[in-house]
């Protein structure tokens, strides 16, 4: 029994118009909490990575710019002045991403005022569970990196150690940091 | 009453959705590396199959055949687009490790197998109890799975940031439990047992068609 072509587009009509309006409402009610959640997971990520410092302020686009520019081996996706709680210049919160086994691997680094990691956190990442999330969970591999010079450079981050078994993603990890050197190289003291 | 218990049970056991149906084993391989985040996975799925059978059965005389599924699509999208949403809002950790496999609910053919072969034709209460038992069915065997494997792959299962069990340090927690190869080997065994143990009951009793 065939249903009448006008009858086979208003069901499908009226479904999608039903369905729209109930995720309109959902949306509007999470869509602060998610906003929130995030902004949180990022303050969380930034006081993680400068201690130091009490309040982050996104810095000037034009400085954006030109660190963007400078940073070759990843993507730098955000850049903050930390300020500690006496308002002395605390060092630079660096979002930046680099591409991993799986996908992007996004971290965020904390730079003090002469270019030293202070610490460092994976935002997100798609590794090889086991394998490339060691990264992450062997602490020896991130503990690295905050031991390298002030004003470091990207021989000195290629000269670190990788995980054997996870080289990709430890290459990812390794040009999130060169890029966030070569960043700060470019915007020191500006 | 005795008809809905029957349809309840039969999600779970006789023709539970990953060890009879095999159905949807694609998520499920690839989230069960966590105990977490498989529970999670399965009170997404138990709501948006029960929520989906009983609004596609309450609706059934009103759904014209030719267009069905793309019907079925948009209630099941919706149901999953909500729980993704509300995850996102309130558990972003979980979240975080899910990912794309909760929006990929949408194609996991359980829900639209359930909905097309139960929900299209029978009641509304039959269809929840089918949700439920489906989900339950599911969420069974998939948290049981990623319990068996976070163990044995990572050497202790967490839960919220809680450590449930842990294996002595001197275990050396192979990583290929928690790739896709170890995944194959494990549902193997999960097979093999769930037919020893749970589908041998229902032969004996002469039910099994």
């Amino acid at each position: 029994m065939a249903s009448s072509p006008l009858r086979l587009v208003a069901s499908v009509v009226t479904t999608c118009v039903v369905a729209a309006g109930g995720l309109a409402v959902t949306y509007s009610v999470t869509a602060p909490r998610i906003a929130a959640q995030e902004r949180a997971a990022e303050q969380r990520a930034m006081a993680k990575v400068l201690p130091d410092a009490a309040r982050f302020e996104p810095v000037a686009p034009v400085l954006l710019d030109a660190a963007k520019k400078a940073a070759a081996a990843g993507q730098i996706e955000g850049l903050w002045r930390g300020y500690a709680a006496s308002g002395d210049d605390a060092g630079w919160c660096i979002r930046v991403s680099a591409r991993g086994y799986g996908g992007p691997v996004r971290m965020v680094i904390g730079l003090d005022r002469n270019g030293k990691v202070q610490g460092l956190t994976i935002l997100s990442m798609n590794e090889t569970p086991g394998l490339g999330t060691r990264v992450e969970s062997e602490q020896w591999f991130l503990k690295q990196f905050t031991e390298l010079p002030a004003g470091f450079g990207d021989r000195d981050v290629r000269a670190l150690d990788a995980i054997s078994g996870a080289t990709r993603s430890s290459r990812a990890v390794k040009n999130c940091v060169a890029a966030a050197g070569a960043a700060f190289l470019a915007i020191r003291g500006r | 009453m005795k008809h809905l218990m029957q349809v309840f049970v039969r999600g779970i056991t006789r023709e539970n959705p990953l060890m009879i149906l095999m159905i949807g084993l694609c998520a499920t391989l690839a989230v069960s590396t966590q105990f977490q985040g498989a529970v999670f996975m399965g009170i997404a799925v138990i709501f948006v199959l029960t929520m989906s059978n009983a609004i596609i059965s309450v609706f059934r005389r009103f759904i014209p055949d030719e267009v069905r599924i793309p019907m079925f699509i948009v209630v099941i999208a919706s149901f999953v687009t909500i729980v993704d949403l509300v995850m996102k809002a309130f558990v972003p950790s979980v979240y975080a490790f899910l990912g794309i496999w909760i929006p990929l609910i949408v194609v996991n053919c359980i829900i639209l197998g359930r909905a097309e072969a139960f929900a299209y034709h029978n009641g509304v209460l039959a269809s929840i109890a089918d949700g439920l038992g489906m989900g339950i069915g599911y969420t069974a065997v998939i948290v049981l799975f990623a319990f068996v494997r976070e163990l044995f792959g990572s050497g202790a299962v967490k839960f919220l940031g809680a450590t449930l069990v842990g294996l002595p340090s001197w275990y050396p927690a192979p990583a290929v439990v928690l790739l896709f190869p170890g995944a194959f080997v494990l549902f193997g065994l999960f097979l093999a047992l769930w037919r020893a143990l749970v589908s041998r009951v229902g032969e004996e009793r002469g039910v099994c068609r």
